[in-house]
């Protein structure tokens, strides 16, 4: 009795032991995936192509080139960029998704969205309508939500038919500009919550294709930032250049890489100011139904050139050189206030600003706010600090002047 | 798995090693008649051409005879204290052999003989037993002596600093060598014999007052159920008295080296040594102590401290690096940098295989090299590293059959299983990374979590004599951090660490951190 017992128990234990081994095989790598068997698609564009159908242009890696080019490279031969690294195709359809399926079909690789970084709109398909692409980006899982996105003035197709000379591909390219943000970075999180913002207005940054260098091949070259392109209730209303693009930056407080030029009086020639932080405020108020915003910003900065025979190393003309670098970031401030308020588009989010500020009165007025806006009272304040006068005291053309 | 599906083997009634050797010889005394005693003596060593029957004249009177196996003792100590101050002389032999140990023989270990066991027990240990006519005493002259290897610097456990000695096979010059180590009178060594017919002396060293006394009983006891015919290493000894017997993870701590052996006892640990092997047992171990090196005390506390970080980290990437490569190569492209991915899709792209079949070819290639490096002749090692070389290495990759990311994930996997300073520890961690590959390639970072879950759950779970293997750490003891996961400075060590049971806590007395005013005093 006791023995049968035993061996039962054994036997229970070697058939546990066979079921779990056995879950491996059958659950075995039913959603394994090689890397060989993936197009990773490192850019993604997406064109307006008719009316109601629109086009999906992917930029996939090829690592089969890339592989052949680098060991060609060992061999000594140096071709200047020898082999496209990437696979450009396209395919229509009547929603992203829909264009994706067909576009799978001329792929013999999984089309992979894990790696997609950049994302561009062309800007035909921008002034239409973007929250059904946005909503695919959001939607679909393999897509990052920290994808960058573009909005192109040349049909996305094009953009990434380039063949950049410096960088792996146009996607990288793009990323490490936006990374400088010296326009705007928006991701496909931010633009979501951009549109979904009271402002309900949001600025992308607005790609052009950059003339090639003489001598070099049509697409031998980059797409760069020249401003950015202004959304308001997801079409695009238009684009403000660089320089009021970056008046945003300064609000946003994301402005990184930023040289201010002025030019004091009495001298001649400039003085350069490199940006090394700056915080901003909105501070709104309402009085007597009058919608006043304060935008109050503090930076500091570094002398980093200095054309005039101005002493830096002086209190009074340090005073003197801040005063004017306020005076000049306020009137970049004021550009960018003065278009977006002219665009009738709050990119600054304003509305939010006087949301959180004055919540019920908001409510009141938030069915008026197109007409509120443009009218909103705007106040600039600049606090600039100088710093440092660089690593050199003297001014260059002082020595020629001072110097014994 | 055949423990399961066969029967298990009847028990069988145990019987006591003392009680074998008496039905084999018989509980006979030796007896008055020198006659009788050699024809049973020879009866016991029949057909033993190295046993050799001495028969000589005592005092050109008496008939007596000396009985020693070849090479276990010292020849010419037994002619020159033994036969000639016996036989040259003339003398009338004393009725008792007390007055010729007291008056003739030259020699300090001198042991009387009173039944035919022991002395088959005195001749095999290779003490020569003379036995006298007339006299049913036999007398046992110590005069053991045998081929040594000579004491050498451990090659398993070196150290750049420290002692540079290490235990050899003779089991006395091991215990001289604790015992140089520990003076005090309170290190004790208990000797017991364990192998039917090896009959191999195991001595469990430990220091009375500082040690739990129920662990001493414990070795005791588990030692005294070994029953098998022979010892030829510690090997057969642990798995004898481990805890855990399916257990990966080794549950004693073997080692070369006296300081090592001697740090244990101090911190109230026991070792276990064994005859004829250089390999010492220390009981009970933690998955922290496995991990320590005798260096870690030798040099200054922060490199100590950083170098067991640094252990503690490399056994991670040791365990699971290969299978996180595979999981993420095969499940979660997504998570790695876009540019990595991109290398690694380059250097993949020519790859016939998964991934996961890439790593266990590569994995089980470094292991089946580094195991023919270790057993092949000295001569021909170095045709097993370049081949190695080759293998792992950048023919692999021109080859063809593996990416040249996976070469670099075996090697560097490779090496921080090396920064293991214990071979059986580190051995165990090498064997888990296959089931780990597996998890890895089936299940991806899902199957990562669940082995080491599981590894886990598994190492909170055993025990060595008692103590939690994951201790200090699982159950928790703050105190003892100070020398798990910091070393702390020496002076700061006032406490033993905690195993079981009672315990000697003071190590040392307090405030003896160095500082310039208390060294003018």
């Amino acid at each position: 009795m006791h023995k049968t017992r035993k061996f039962f128990k054994q036997r229970k234990t070697v058939l546990t032991l066979l079921c779990f081994l056995s879950l491996f095989l059958l659950t075995g790598c039913w959603d394994r995936t090689e890397v060989n068997d993936l197009a990773i698609i490192t850019a993604a564009g997406i064109d307006q192509s008719s009316d109601d159908t629109l086009e999906l242009t992917v930029a996939v890696f090829a690592p089969k080139s890339a592989s052949s080019s680098q060991q060609s490279s060992m061999g000594g031969e140096v071709g200047p960029n020898s082999g496209q690294q990437e696979v450009v195709r396209s395919a229509e359809g009547v929603t992203i998704a829909d264009a994706m399926s067909k576009l799978q079909q001329k792929f013999p690789r999984r089309l992979f969205w894990g790696h997609a970084n950049a994302i561009i709109l062309g800007e035909e398909l921008a002034k239409k309508d973007i929250r059904s692409q946005i909503d695919f980006i959001l939607r679909y899982p393999e897509v990052r939500e920290n994808a960058h996105i573009f909005i192109s003035k040349q049909p996305a197709k094009e953009v990434l038919a380039l063949n950049p000379p410096l960088e792996r591909d146009i996607s990288k390219v793009l990323l490490e500009l936006s990374k400088l943000k010296i326009g705007m970075d928006v991701t496909a999180k931010d633009l979501s919550e951009m549109l979904l913002k009271d402002s309900g207005a949001a600025a992308i940054p607005y790609i052009e294709i950059l003339p090639p260098e003489g001598g070099s091949s049509d697409n031998q070259t980059i797409a760069d930032i020249t401003g950015s392109a202004v959304f308001k209730n997801d079409k695009m209303i238009g684009k403000i250049n660089t320089k009021v693009s970056r008046g945003i930056l300064w609000l946003r407080n994301e402005v990184k890489l930023a040289v201010v030029s002025i030019k004091p009086p009495k001298t001649e020639g400039y003085i350069s100011l490199q940006l090394l932080r700056v915080h901003s405020q909105l501070i709104p108020k309402i009085e007597n139904g009058r919608w006043k915003m304060t935008l109050k910003a503090v930076t500091q900065d570094d002398i980093s050139q200095n054309e005039t025979t101005l002493d830096t190393t002086d209190p009074k003309n340090i005073k003197m050189l801040e005063h004017l670098l306020s005076r000049e970031i306020t009137k970049r401030i004021r550009a960018a206030v003065d278009q977006s308020q002219k665009m009738n588009a709050d990119i600054l989010n304003f509305a939010g600003a006087f949301h959180r500020r004055y919540p019920a009165i908001w409510e009141r007025n938030v069915s008026q706010w197109d007409e509120i806006f443009p009218q909103v009272d705007v106040k600039i304040i600049v606090d600039a600090n100088i710093k440092r006068p660089g690593t050199t005291t003297i001014p260059s053309k002082m020595n020629r002047e001072v110097g014994r | 798995m055949v423990r399961f599906i066969k029967k298990p083997p009847k028990k069988k009634k145990r019987t006591h090693i003392e009680e074998k050797i008496d039905t084999n010889l018989g509980p006979d005394a030796l007896s008055s008649s020198l006659e009788d005693n050699l024809e049973k003596l020879k009866s016991i060593y029949s057909n033993c051409a190295d046993v050799i029957f001495r028969p000589f004249l005592i005092g050109h009177s008496s008939k007596a005879a000396l009985i020693y196996i070849q090479g276990l003792s010292d020849y010419e100590e037994i002619d020159d204290s033994v036969l000639s101050p016996l036989m040259e002389q003339t003398f009338t032999v004393p009725a008792n052999v007390k007055a010729i140990i007291e008056e003739k023989l030259t020699i300090s270990g001198i042991k009387e003989v009173h039944t035919i066991k022991e002395a088959v027990e005195q001749i095999s240990s290779g003490n020569p037993v003379v036995l006298v006519d007339q006299n049913s005493i036999g007398i046992a002259v110590g005069l053991a002596k045998w081929e040594k290897r000579s004491i050498e610097e451990p090659t398993a456990e070196s150290v750049v600093r420290g002692p540079r000695e290490g235990f050899i096979e003779t089991l006395m010059i091991n215990t001289s060598m604790l015992r140089r180590k520990i003076k005090s009178p309170n290190l004790k060594m208990k000797s017991l014999n364990i192998g039917k017919e090896t009959k191999t002396q195991v001595m469990i060293a430990y220091i009375e007052g500082i040690v739990d006394r129920t662990l001493i009983e414990e070795i005791t006891n588990r030692l005294k159920r070994i029953d098998i015919d022979g010892v030829l290493e510690s090997g057969y000894i642990e798995e004898f008295i481990e805890d855990h017997p399916y257990s990966p993870f080794p549950q004693v701590l073997t080692t070369e080296r006296p300081d090592v052996a001697a740090a244990n006892l101090l911190e109230g640990r026991a070792a276990i040594l064994i005859d004829g092997t250089p390999f010492a047992l220390i009981v009970p171990v933690t998955l922290y102590s496995l991990l320590q090196s005798p260096e870690d005390y030798y040099e200054r506390f922060l490199i100590g401290t950083m170098l067991r970080w640094l252990r503690y980290v490399f056994l991670l990437i040791a365990l699971t690096l290969p299978s996180f490569y595979v999981a993420i190569l095969t499940f979660h492209q997504e998570m790695v940098p876009t540019t990595l991915l991109l290398t690694v899709a380059k250097s993949r792209e020519e790859v016939p295989f998964p991934a996961l079949v890439e790593a266990l070819i590569m994995e089980i290639t470094f292991e089946v090299l580094r195991e023919a490096g270790l057993r092949l002749p000295k001569q021909v090692g170095s045709a097993v590293s370049i081949v190695g070389a080759l293998v792992i290495g950048d023919a692999a990759v021109n080859s063809g059959l593996v990416s040249a990311p996976m070469v670099m994930v075996v090697a560097i996997t490779g090496i921080a299983s090396f920064s293991i300073p214990r071979y059986n520890a580190a051995i165990a961690f090498r064997m888990l990374r296959f089931p780990m590959i597996f998890l890895a390639g089936t299940l991806g970072l899902l199957g990562i979590m669940l082995g080491l879950i599981a590894i886990i759950v598994h190492l909170s779970t055993i025990r060595s004599f008692g103590v939690p293997y994951l201790s200090p750490m699982a159950p928790m003891d703050a105190s003892a951090m100070k020398d798990s996961l910091l070393r702390m400075p020496l002076w700061a060590f006032r406490r033993r660490p905690h195993l079981t049971g009672k315990y000697n806590k003071n190590r040392q007395a307090p405030h003896q951190k160095p500082s310039p005013t208390k060294g003018t005093e």
